[in-house]
């Protein structure tokens, strides 16, 4: 009897031990949802990389508040149903906050899901407009710009730097992409009142396909000074080499999910040159302190920087969440959200990060970028 | 009228994509009366294969051979890979099921189709792999204001040589007459002395083959491959083949030439038809198969007593 309760409370005190010292180890765990898998894999896959790189640089200063920092990556493999099974699987985690998703699309239902569940999510390559102002998100925010600041770019800089008059835009019905061909067409509309642009060609393509050769000709066939194609990059590729061997040789520009290497892979290196995109600033380009560092670390790692602006976005998400646990002193879900809706101290890659009340980043410039000879992305200037 | 005729090559180049991989369908039904759901994926396999071929060491055959050197060389030994690979799955996947009926057999196909599915993902990744623009014919040229390219060429008539083979081979060969006795009444033909097994290999090897080849070319078309992309030209296929007529091996060809230009000169024609070629598509299949069930070029099969 006396000895059972000995061994009774020794077992209590060896738990409780057990337990306080995996409390005080414990790490602070934050998922990343991202398409590692699926048609848009190779921007998952960077984000992952990312990721896991300022996952590293966070802990070895010290993680936050002395626990380090663990990434737990769910594959949602490109598409919106996978999204939901994704996302629930982090749910079920229990993790912090996370980090996801590339696609408007894909990122919308598992948006909502966070949202039910109370969870922070950070989206770090979904641009379009409606994920933030479509319905009140208390615990959606986004490290990307939106939709909207990039079709006013490429209307201005259309219509004043380039004098286009003839505009065509593709798009590929999906949420990202007609949002931007959409924002596009609201920002051409004074030029088009004033007579000073046209939009001659205003259409959809399917996405997944590989013959877009029924698309090209009818572009073609309304004689456009320019084309600009705002979906991914995967149709991007095909559409750029079927419509130069269609004979199409008008400036191609592609908006922001166009750019990155597996782009320059499908469409030949002898199309992709010379094709414009309206951009983010790409990676080289960010001149920050923390880029400096972060850049060098995983060109160390993987033997190159990032070809694309997104991974660079779910990198910031993360450093974006670890300050906004910081001030919040707190892994309470409602907490981080205020903290992050309120700070001022936060630093990413890309610069100083501060979000609208409405989740969204502020202050994203835009920029044209141009692919040179060798496959790479330059800064274009008319 | 430019369009129309860009349109039509457009549409006679996919066609002859569906025709090839068709004619693996046609071919296996004929003879097993099993639908090879894993043949679009021996498809895709092609694909890979041939791209493995033109990227080794970076670019060796192109280099040894020239372009259209290393695309015979290619195309050649995808046919053999390709071919033997049909065999296995027929050893590993379907022989074993053939006494349990045909039901257990369509199943057993469509777990091959997922295997061949994830282990090119699993060998070459999930990402899009591009064809070696070295290694592919780039010319393009104008004749009466259209735009073809000299591969778009190369592929019709090497699809069109293709069919004319196996269509000579099936129809006017002493062992064609075996594999059409035994598409007409296996029982029969095994006593009247085919051997049976010979003409499953025969089906098995050139069936997937001749889809591989067809991979290869898809390859060198569109430049971009994916892992699952044989889900999509198997089902196309295998809508060309119902078309045509199934087990029918000049109604495969024909089916899937048809569709090509269907759809090309529908998303052409008709307003945002991109999007809804599919969808025509498949009303003329229904409408045909109302008209005639048993394909356009289909024989009409009598009930087995």
């Amino acid at each position: 009897m006396k000895n059972n309760k000995l061994s009774l409370m020794v077992i209590a005190l060896g738990i409780l031990l057990l337990s306080s010292l995996s409390w005080a180890e414990g790490s602070i765990v934050i998922g990343l949802q991202a398409p590692i898998t699926g048609d848009y894999a190779i921007e998952g896959q960077m984000a992952k990389q990312c990721v896991e790189i300022a996952a590293e640089l966070i802990n070895k200063e010290g993680g936050i508040n002395g626990q380090p920092v663990e990434i737990v990556i769910a594959d949602d493999a490109s598409n919106p149903k996978d999204s939901a099974l994704a996302a629930q699987k982090l749910i079920s985690q229990k993790v912090v906050a996370v980090i996801g998703s590339y696609g408007s699309s894909v990122t919308e239902p598992a948006a909502d899901l966070y949202e039910r569940n109370k969870m922070v999510s950070v989206g770090y390559g979904c641009t379009a407009v409606q994920l933030t102002m479509s319905k009140d998100r208390k615990f959606f925010f986004r490290t990307c710009g939106r939709d909207d600041s990039q079709g006013q770019f490429f209307a201005k800089f259309a219509v004043e730097s380039m004098g286009w008059k003839r505009i065509a835009i593709m798009h590929d019905n999906q949420t990202y992409g007609k949002g931007v061909a959409e924002e596009t067409m609201k920002y051409l509309e004074p030029y088009l009142k004033e007579g000073k642009a046209e939009v001659v060609y205003y259409d959809a393509i399917t996405p997944k396909e590989k013959d877009y050769s029924a698309a090209i000709t009818k572009l073609r066939e309304t004689q456009p000074d320019v084309w600009y194609y705002t979906a991914y990059y995967p149709e991007a590729g095909l559409l750029v080499r079927q419509g130069r061997e269609a004979g199409i040789t008008i400036p191609f520009v592609g908006s922001n999910a166009v750019p990155n290497d597996d782009f320059v892979k499908i469409a030949g290196i002898e199309y992709a040159k010379g094709t414009l995109m309206t951009q983010e600033p790409m990676p080289q380009d960010i001149n920050t302190p923390i880029s400096k560092v972060f850049l060098e670390a995983y060109r160390t790692k993987f033997g190159d920087i990032p070809s694309s602006p997104w991974p660079i976005y779910a990198a910031d998400g993360l450093f974006a969440l670890v300050q906004a646990i910081k001030n919040a002193n707190s892994t309470q879900s409602e907490d981080i959200a205020n903290a992050m809706r309120s700070m001022t101290n936060a630093e990413g890659i890309t610069g100083k990060i501060l979000f609208t009340e409405r989740g969204d980043r502020k202050d994203i410039p835009y920029a044209m970028y141009k692919y040179n000879e060798e496959g790479k992305l330059q800064l274009y200037q008319p | 009228m430019v369009i129309f005729f860009e349109q039509l090559i457009n549409g006679l180049t996919i066609g002859s994509f569906y025709a090839l991989v068709a004619l693996g369908y046609s071919m296996v039904y004929g003879v097993m009366k099993l639908i090879n759901f894993a043949h679009g994926d021996l498809f895709a396999f092609g694909s890979y294969v041939g791209y493995t071929i033109l990227v080794w060491n970076s670019g060796r055959i192109t280099q040894i051979f020239g372009i259209w050197g290393g695309m015979a060389v290619t195309l050649l030994f995808t046919f053999m890979v390709v071919g033997i690979a049909g065999i296995l799955v027929e050893k590993a996947a379907y022989r074993p099921v053939y006494p349990a009926g045909r039901l257990p057999l369509v199943v057993s196909a469509l777990g091959m189709s997922i295997f061949i599915q994830n282990g090119i993902m699993a060998v070459w990744g999930p990402r899009f792999q591009a064809y070696p623009s070295e290694s592919v014919p780039s010319v393009s040229f104008e004749i009466f204001g259209i735009h073809i390219t000299l591969l778009k060429i190369f592929i019709l008539i090497f699809s069109l040589l293709l069919m004319v083979i196996i269509y000579y081979i099936v129809e006017k060969t002493t062992f064609g007459a075996a594999v059409r006795a035994a598409a007409l009444d296996r029982e029969t033909a095994t006593m009247l002395g085919i051997d049976i097994r010979k003409v499953i290999f025969f089906v098995f090897a050139l069936g997937p083959a001749l889809g591989g080849m067809a991979g290869v070319m898809n390859g060198m078309y569109y430049r971009s491959i994916q892992f699952n992309m044989g889900w999509n030209y198997g089902l196309k296929a295998f809508t060309a083949t119902i078309l045509g007529g199934i087990g029918n091996i000049p109604g495969a060809m024909l089916g899937g030439i048809l569709l090509g230009i269907m759809e090309s000169l529908f998303a052409g024609y008709f307003p945002s038809g991109g999007a809804w070629k599919d969808g025509f598509t498949f009303i003329v299949l229904i409408l045909v198969l109302i008209w005639r069930p048993t394909g356009l070029i289909g024989e009409k099969i009598a009930e087995k007593v």
